[in-house]
């Protein structure tokens, strides 16, 4: 700054001091503000697809011993006794949808097969299908949440 | 020294900040003529200004305000780009989403349509300005030629970002809107029928009215916007009461000197900006410019998060083509030439217009006064000035009685005793 | 260049700077601060309080607090509802005050198949209470006061078929028995001198509609509609059956959901597959297959059912050609067939019906009270007519005209009625053309019940 010879050098800083750092601090925060608001606006709070959370339908819907292909949401319904479960339907090698053989499940694009765990027995698959969490809603639904991963002998017993 | 201007000093000390910024915060003069001539984004000016073009109360920093709305309305355009699709099927439902269901959605889109129009507002206020300070006369009569470009290509972003929601208000405005255009003689049904991409406002009219307004309008806006800031530069700066005399300087390139190193300076032709004739009324660009300019985008930005935070942009039912509101009313920029169309589509709507529009764009060459440039309401000038404010108040006067005084059916209304515009209860 | 100095701007600087500060946290707080997750937190608040073993302890403190939405792409509509109502399908949570309600589930319409405003209309995409209720500003469709909801039934069920919906088929009552059909068209049957009824439920308010009946010419000038005599319960009633008339369609899944398995479809049914050919009912019908008055007697419903979708696995033999029903169609015939000992089922069948009796329902079918008065005794003013300032009565046509007359006099309809006095408005009341709307065979029936009205003498159907 060009400073005059006539003016009081240290009380007219002291006030730019001031003034300049605050509204330098205020600036760059509102700035820095502004582009975390931006990138907020980016981040989706709702989406079209199909919800990750969906009910299945009433446990009596599915016979006992039945594995049950669910073509939309991409899994497989499995229901033994009074016990219920839900395998996900996408090869963990591609991602393409597996079929259903007589025991286990085979993926018609690159030959995995998996048992009736999930587990892979051969094929390019790196792991196991993933099970899925199910829960029985307060309307006495199958609540079936695939956010939630759950073990293999994790199941809704009713 | 104030702790921001410490960090950022010791910032560009460093290897990393002085391969990015090749001058730190400057220092001395030299400093300062170096910062402005080496950065890509400030060397768009020059090193030093005339200290007359620093006030205020000259130009009202209007030029600039405008360059600001401008940025603002493409950084919140852009943003907005990620949510919404130009399909009758979605647009109106992705501005319900915008405002309930996107984090500051509503706030964005409510920057955006308040920029909108303040930009709108202050064209008109920025070619006010320079009219009356005579700052179009030579040898700046093409900047004013492309200012009017930017005016047009202004209202016509505005334009097309109006249909976008999809709402009545949209649906109908564009109806009103290019209807108008339609009664142009020979070429008015035909850029219609282009514009529309074909004979009603529908899905086609959607898709063209958004890649002009996205792409089209804003890349020749950039564009012009980019040649008019050059030749402010090249004419010699802002206008001034004091500028001297055109001067011309022709090279006679018998030889070229190989021992000086101006480059392109020698080749250059045409009026250069008279650095260094008074010396006290030249002042460095930095501080005393930017500082100036960086307070007054901070007013912008205050002044246009004020209006989106407080004040929701409008949006009434979907656009229904059977249900026109009565009255259908152009946006607010077009109401005067509505009311003008009003008593005679072809002389209101496309003679009077055309005649304005061309009678602006040939002003500064049919100006023959040389004074006055540089100061506001020159008395050399009471004539020009007369005249542009009588049209001025005339078109002001349109525009206010297509707002408030025009109720359905386009018939008188009082608006103190009755609300102007009328929608069906369906 | 002290003047100059932009040391006298640092001022400007600091409250711009604030300033711009400012308005930036305002506007997060007020983007971020969401009347929804206000009822959100209040609800997991009370799951939490509820939970009664440490597991639900812990779902119910990793509800996560966001938006939800019911996606119905086929209704073409998002229903963010349950963002605020997050207890509607829990059956413990009755009693509640809302938001927090339970709303009983109806078995056939599931929320994430139907969602909420499809029934209670509102504005699904929002996610303020007011905003949502829809009673507001620029949105057409407020929330249907409780009252009316038997209305949404309408938009996809007959109204007559629905036991849910008594007041709505007293609607459609009403509206037969009014003969508003003889001046709006509804479903492309009726006259021209009002508009026609196909979206009126979707474009008008309750109250707007409740004027209309009472006093139309408060609500549209200039209407030659005369006001309504309803009572209280049936003024309602029809209110909420023009509210039922939307336009709303309904494609795939819903479609096929649409038709209520009872005695009337039923009845539909059996006219229109033409099953009196073979079988008969009373005296009336084919002989080829066996009567059908007593079969509710004499055939359990499960036998029927079997006996529509393959007749030769319970009659091995049988003639009856199998006809492919629905389950849903066989099940309405079965209904219609155990209510045929109801003697009013029976008669109402038009196949079974003469003439006259016919004629009476096309009467009633197109409107004709609306102007001509119940049972045709006339009595609904047309001013200035010269018809004492009447719309005629019809006992005595069979005096004024021959049958082709009559006939010919229904197919043109009457625009010019004949003023009392040519300084008044004309008539607002004519009569339409009906040319193309009604049907040869209705015609004639027609003719022959407005014949038979002529009192002290014998009907000439019979």
């Amino acid at each position: 700054m060009n400073h005059s010879p006539s003016e009081n050098k240290s009380e007219v800083s002291r006030r730019s001091f001031f003034q300049l750092t605050l509204g330098w601090l205020a600036s760059t925060f509102a700035v820095a503000a502004s582009a975390a608001g931006a990138v907020r606006f980016l981040v989706p709070n709702v989406l079209y697809e199909p919800s990750l959370r969906f009910k299945a339908g009433k446990p009596d819907d599915y016979p006992d011993g039945s594995v049950t292909f669910m073509e939309a949401e991409r899994v497989f319904l499995v229901r033994q006794g009074n016990t219920f479960r839900c395998l996900s339907a996408i090869c963990t090698h591609l991602g393409c949808t597996v079929n259903r053989a007589d025991h286990g499940y085979h993926c018609p694009c690159h030959g995995s097969v998996f048992d009736d765990q999930g587990a892979v027995k051969s094929g390019p698959a790196p792991r196991g299908l993933e099970w899925f969490q199910v829960t029985l809603s307060k309307d006495n639904r199958l609540l079936v949440d695939k956010n939630q991963r759950v073990a293999a002998d994790k199941y809704l017993i009713l | 020294m104030p702790l921001p201007k410490r960090i950022w000093q010791w910032f560009t000390r460093t290897r990393v900040g002085r391969s990015i910024f090749r001058i730190g915060l400057p220092e001395s003069n030299l400093e300062r003529s170096q910062v402005m001539v080496s950065s890509f984004l400030l060397h768009v000016q020059p090193a030093k200004v005339n200290r007359h073009s620093l006030r205020a109360s000259y130009s009202l920093g209007l030029g600039l305000i405008l360059l600001y709305l401008f940025l603002i309305l493409i950084v919140t355009g852009v943003l907005l780009m990620f949510y919404y699709v130009p399909s009758t099927e979605k647009a109106y439902d992705i501005m319900k989403d915008l405002q309930y269901v996107v984090s500051a959605g509503l706030v964005i889109r409510n920057m955006h349509r308040w920029a909108a129009h303040l930009m709108v507002l202050f064209v008109l206020l920025h070619m006010c300005r320079v009219f009356y300070t005579g700052a179009y006369k030579r040898p700046r009569e093409f900047n004013w030629v492309i200012g009017v470009g930017l005016f047009l290509l202004t209202l016509g972003l505005s334009f097309t970002g109006y249909l976008l929601p999809w709402d009545q208000l949209a649906f109908w405005a564009i109806t009103v809107g290019t209807n108008i255009a339609g009664y142009a003689p020979v070429i008015g049904p035909k850029l219609k029928y282009l514009l529309l991409g074909g004979n009603v406002v529908g899905q086609e009219a959607l898709t063209r009215f958004y890649a002009l307004h996205v792409i089209v309008l804003p890349t020749a806006a950039l564009f012009m916007v980019a040649i008019h800031l050059w030749r402010v530069r090249k004419d010699g700066g802002l206008s001034r009461p004091d500028e001297p005399g055109d001067i011309v300087q022709q090279i006679e390139l018998k030889q070229l000197p190989t021992n000086k190193t101006y480059g392109l300076m020698e080749l250059a032709r045409g009026t250069t900006p008279q650095v260094g004739k008074n010396p006290e009324d030249e002042v460095f660009a930095w501080p005393h410019l930017v500082f100036r300019e960086l307070l007054l985008f901070l007013l912008v930005m205050a002044v246009v998060l004020f209006l989106a935070i407080f004040w929701n942009a409008p949006l009434e039912e979907l656009a229904n083509p059977i249900h026109p509101p009565n009255p259908a009313k152009a946006p607010w920029y077009f109401l005067g030439l509505q009311e003008l169309v009003s008593y005679s589509a072809f002389w209101g709507g496309v003679v009077v217009p055309g005649l304005l529009v061309t009678a602006l764009m040939l002003l500064p060459y049919m100006d023959r006064q040389r004074k006055g440039v540089g100061r506001w309401f020159a008395r050399e000038r009471a004539v020009a000035n007369t005249i542009f404010s009588v049209c001025l108040v005339i078109a002001i006067a349109l525009t206010v009685i297509g707002t408030l005084f025009r109720g359905p059916n386009w018939g008188w209304v009082v608006p103190w005793k009755q609300p102007p515009a009328i929608t069906e209860g369906h | 260049m002290n003047d100059l100095s932009v040391r006298k701007f640092y001022g400007w600087f600091t409250a711009l700077g604030l300033l711009v500060g400012i308005l930036v946290v305002v506007g997060y707080y007020r983007d971020e601060y969401r009347e929804w997750k206000e009822y959100q937190r209040k609800f997991i608040q009370e799951e939490i309080r509820r939970a009664s073993t440490p597991q639900q302890r812990a779902l119910a403190e990793s509800t996560p607090v966001q938006i939800r939405q019911i996606l119905l792409p086929d209704l073409n509509r998002v229903d963010r509802c349950t963002t605020c109502h997050l207890a509607v399908e829990d059956p413990s949570y009755g009693g509640y005050p809302q938001p927090l309600a339970y709303h009983p589930l109806h078995e056939q319409h599931p929320f994430e198949r139907f969602g909420c405003t499809i029934c209670h209309r509102g504005q699904g995409r929002a996610t303020t209470t007011t905003d949502a209720h829809g009673d507001v500003p620029h949105w057409d469709h407020p929330m249907l006061p409780l009252q009316y909801i038997q209305a949404s039934c309408g938009q996809c069920h007959e109204a007559a078929d629905n036991p849910a919906a008594p007041e709505l088929a007293r609607g459609q009552q009403v509206f037969e028995d009014s003969g508003c059909r003889g001046c709006h068209k509804l479903n492309g049957v009726g006259g021209v001198l009002g508009p026609e009824l196909d979206k009126v439920g979707a474009r008008r308010s309750p109250e707007w509609l409740k004027k209309h009946f009472l006093a139309p010419a408060s609500v549209t000038p200039g209407s030659a509609m005369p006001p309504q005599k309803f009572s209280e319960t049936n003024l309602d009633a029809i209110i909420l059956f023009m509210l039922s008339q939307t336009g709303e369609s309904a494609p795939g899944y819903y479609a096929s959901m649409k038709v209520i398995p009872s005695a009337s479809e039923g009845q539909r049914l059996f006219e229109q597959k033409g099953c009196i050919g073979c079988h008969s009912i009373g005296d009336k019908g084919g002989k080829v297959g066996p009567a059908l008055d007593d079969v509710g007697l004499r055939r359990p419903p499960e036998w029927m059912m079997q006996h529509f979708r393959d007749p030769q696995t319970v009659s091995s033999g049988t003639v009856m050609p199998r006809f492919g029903f629905t389950e849903t169609e066989a099940r309405a015939l079965t209904d219609f067939l155990l209510h045929l000992r109801d003697q009013k089922v029976a008669l109402s069948l038009p196949s079974l019906m003469s003439p006259v009796e016919r004629g009476r329902e096309v009467f009633r079918k197109y409107g004709c009270a609306g102007c001509h008065g119940a049972d045709a005794k006339g009595g609904v003013p047309n001013s200035n007519a010269k018809t004492a300032e009447q719309v005629p009565g019809l006992i005595y046509v069979a005096d004024g005209y021959t049958k082709d007359e009559l006939k010919m006099r229904i197919l043109k309809g009457q625009r010019e009625i004949p003023a009392l006095d040519a300084k008044r408005p004309p008539p607002p009341l004519y009569m339409s053309a009906w040319a193309g709307i009604i049907k040869d065979s209705e015609l004639d029936d027609l003719a022959a019940y407005l014949f038979s009205l002529k009192p002290k003498e014998e009907n000439p159907g019979f």
